[in-house]
């Protein structure tokens, strides 16, 4: 699929550094926060959405194009950090979509300040610990091993996974993977407190989860839909935790049908 | 130069199908192949070899750090060191080192140090290590602040062993309130520090800065060049020369009577200890952030072949190990010496899944023949530092 939008990248100069935006769209705003992989990237689960909405899709501290932040140290400072790029941004209430560890953020996000987050959609995220359905813990995958957790279907990880990656794209995804282990080491992807507050999220929420994710369970989608209020939730067959690497017109339409229908619900607005 | 017997302690009935079955020796290799019965009677063996080196007149005997691992059964080198104390006579006791990085409680390093030096009446060395990457899976330490973390625990160890006064200890991943460990080490200022080093370029600037002493781990001797070289520059750069008993080589050690029989004996176990004892996989070696971008960009370009595909043969002719009768370990030392320039060696006799009695043959030899062949090199400071540096 060509892109037809016209992608900005931009750069947002904050207090601790620079944080990488890639921009691209118009109708309501709607903020992306990426997953341990996919930083820098507009993809064409992006390109989908900026059909309906203004897609602004930052890169979180030592991931991407974005600086480290040393002092950005753990969720909270994230959240904090967050709170800063969407005034920085001038956004009040965007529509705010997260995946896996970006969903993660996003639930603490609507937790904190439930006010800030027009609606929510969390696809396959981490950030809850349930000791029976442990999420596999990515940090000991191999490469091959890695691309067989996140992907139903294999023959869509090659483009995630090139089988002769040279240094520097190493080093990319050893940083980008440093970032993550920085906020979800110990206690391994999770915040144990998350779920006894999910009760103060009030945008309208849609969790959506891959039949097939070999990486968060998806009892973790039925508990984030059971403890925010009035959340909805949808299933996505035949896919694995890559999600909208893998299945991205169907992710994109399950994204654009909730939060068309949602946006004057919520009131989701710059 | 100075000779260290220094041990592993590592546990080598592996099951039949390690090599296809199991990806590692470490982390998640299931425990219950350890057997207490075998497990028992090697921690005695083991210590029993540390204890006759101290009899041959090796300068020091060494333990080390290791958790979840058949690689080596000392999760508390401590524990080790206090059993050789007050067995040996003259040997330093040379803990290389605790994993002050994943300690939880790194004061508690502190005050066990400062019991051992008067345990040995101050002939304890304290080596500091961050702890291998997998040791923060396994004891659940962000690896991206493994750096901070050991540097924070040596400065607050050092404060501890040399401050006369009660202090307050603030830093990032550390806080005390009330510091004011009783006892304070024998030896002055404390006893002498040993850092292991693989390659990175912070280490050496550390190491240098402090005066200490900067040990390899086990590389081919064209890679360890580049490493002392570094180092010697770091030092140069602060306006001196280290003594090259500051500069330690790590390596296996084999003698037999002959060439033919060391090679013929030493064979199996040198290729136990590079193909199952170090199989370790880089996702285990270097969890995310274990190494700063730099490092991990010397360590991709340096070309090293991962331990389980070195031949025997390569072992042998790039360094990685030392293995002849008494004149050929004398030469091969003599050559790297003038290589590498190091004036210490901390030699791994106990090698693999070797028995005990070819392991007391071949330290005898080598204390024997050995060491008074080569026990005047790098004893001074060069004039000259060696070239390319």
């Amino acid at each position: 699929m060509a892109n037809e939008t016209v992608v900005r990248e931009e750069f947002l100069d904050m207090p601790g550094g620079r944080v990488h935006v890639l921009r691209g769209g118009t109708g309501a705003p709607l903020l992306f926060l990426h997953a341990a992989g996919g930083a820098g990237q507009w993809l064409q689960y992006h390109e989908l959405l900026a059909r309906r909405f203004e897609v602004i899709a930052p890169d979180h501290p030592g991931f991407g194009g974005s600086d480290d932040f040393p002092e950005v140290e753990g969720m909270d400072d994230l959240v904090y950090h967050y709170l800063d790029v969407l005034a920085r941004l001038g956004l009040e209430r965007p529509h705010v979509v997260g995946a896996s560890f970006g969903g993660w953020l996003a639930a603490e996000l609507a937790v904190h300040t439930p006010d800030a987050v027009g609606s929510l959609v969390l696809l396959s995220a981490a950030g809850l610990r349930i000791p029976e359905h442990p999420i596999a813990d990515l940090f000991l995958m191999t490469p091959p091993q890695l691309a067989a957790a996140l992907f139903h279907d294999m023959s869509k990880a090659s483009a995630v996974f090139p089988p002769d990656p040279d240094v520097d794209t190493i080093l990319a995804a050893y940083r980008d993977m440093a970032g993550l282990a920085r906020f979800s080491w110990a206690p391994f992807l999770c915040n144990p407190k998350l779920e006894r507050r999910l009760h103060r999220i009030t945008a309208p929420t849609l969790v959506v989860w891959p039949s097939e994710d070999k990486l968060v369970p998806i009892a973790h989608g039925h508990r984030y839909a059971e403890l925010i209020p009035n959340a909805a939730f949808a299933q996505v067959e035949n896919c694995g935790h890559a999600m909208y690497f893998e299945r991205p017109e169907e992710f994109a339409e399950i994204t654009t049908e909730f939060l068309a229908m949602g946006a004057e619900l919520s009131g989701a607005s710059r | 130069m100075k000779f260290v017997f220094f041990h592993l302690m590592p546990y080598p009935y592996l099951p039949d199908d390690f090599d296809s079955k199991h990806p590692s020796p470490s982390l998640t290799f299931p425990n219950r192949f350890f057997d207490p019965q075998l497990g028992n009677q090697l921690y005695h063996r083991y210590l029993d070899e540390l204890e006759h080196a101290d009899t041959l007149g090796f300068d020091g005997i060494g333990v080390n750090e290791h958790h979840q691992t058949a690689y080596g059964l000392m999760p508390s080198p401590n524990i080790m060191a206090a059993a050789l104390a007050r067995r040996t006579q003259n040997a330093q006791i040379m803990v290389l080192g605790n994993a002050i990085g994943i300690r939880g409680n790194p004061l508690r390093v502190a005050e066990e140090i400062a019991m051992l030096d008067h345990l040995t009446n101050g002939r304890l060395a304290s080596g500091f290590v961050r702890g291998i990457g997998w040791e923060h899976f396994a004891h659940s330490i962000d690896p991206t602040r493994s750096r901070d973390r050991f540097t924070e625990a040596h400065d607050l160890i050092i404060k501890a062993w040399t401050s006369d006064e009660l202090f307050q200890w603030i830093s990032p991943n550390y806080e005390y309130r009330y510091v004011n460990i009783w006892p304070r080490p024998l030896q002055k200022p404390h006893p002498p520090i040993y850092i292991p080093g693989a390659g990175s370029t912070e280490t050496m600037k550390f190491v240098a800065e402090k005066r200490y002493t900067y040990m390899s781990v086990y590389a081919p001797s064209r890679v360890v060049r580049r490493w002392f070289d570094t180092y010697r520059q770091a030092a140069g750069e602060l306006g001196y020369v280290p003594h090259p008993e500051k500069i330690g080589l790590s390596i296996p050690i084999y003698v037999a009577e002959t060439d033919e029989r060391a090679h013929r004996e030493a064979r199996p176990h040198l290729m136990w200890l590079f193909h199952r004892g170090l199989k370790q996989g880089p996702e285990i070696m270097f969890p995310p952030g274990y190494m700063t971008q730099s490092s991990m960009r010397g360590l991709l370009m340096a070309g090293m072949k991962p331990f389980p595909e070195l031949t025997y043969e390569e072992i042998i002719s790039e360094g990685y190990a030392i293995v002849g009768s008494p004149d050929s370990v004398a030469n091969r030392i003599g050559e790297l010496q003038e290589e590498l320039g190091f004036g210490l060696i901390i030699g791994l006799f106990s090698i693999g899944d070797i028995t005990h009695e070819q392991t007391v043959t071949s330290m005898e030899l080598f204390a024997g023949h050995v060491i008074p062949a080569v026990r005047s090199l790098g004893a001074e400071v060069p004039e000259a530092v060696p070239a390319g540096t």
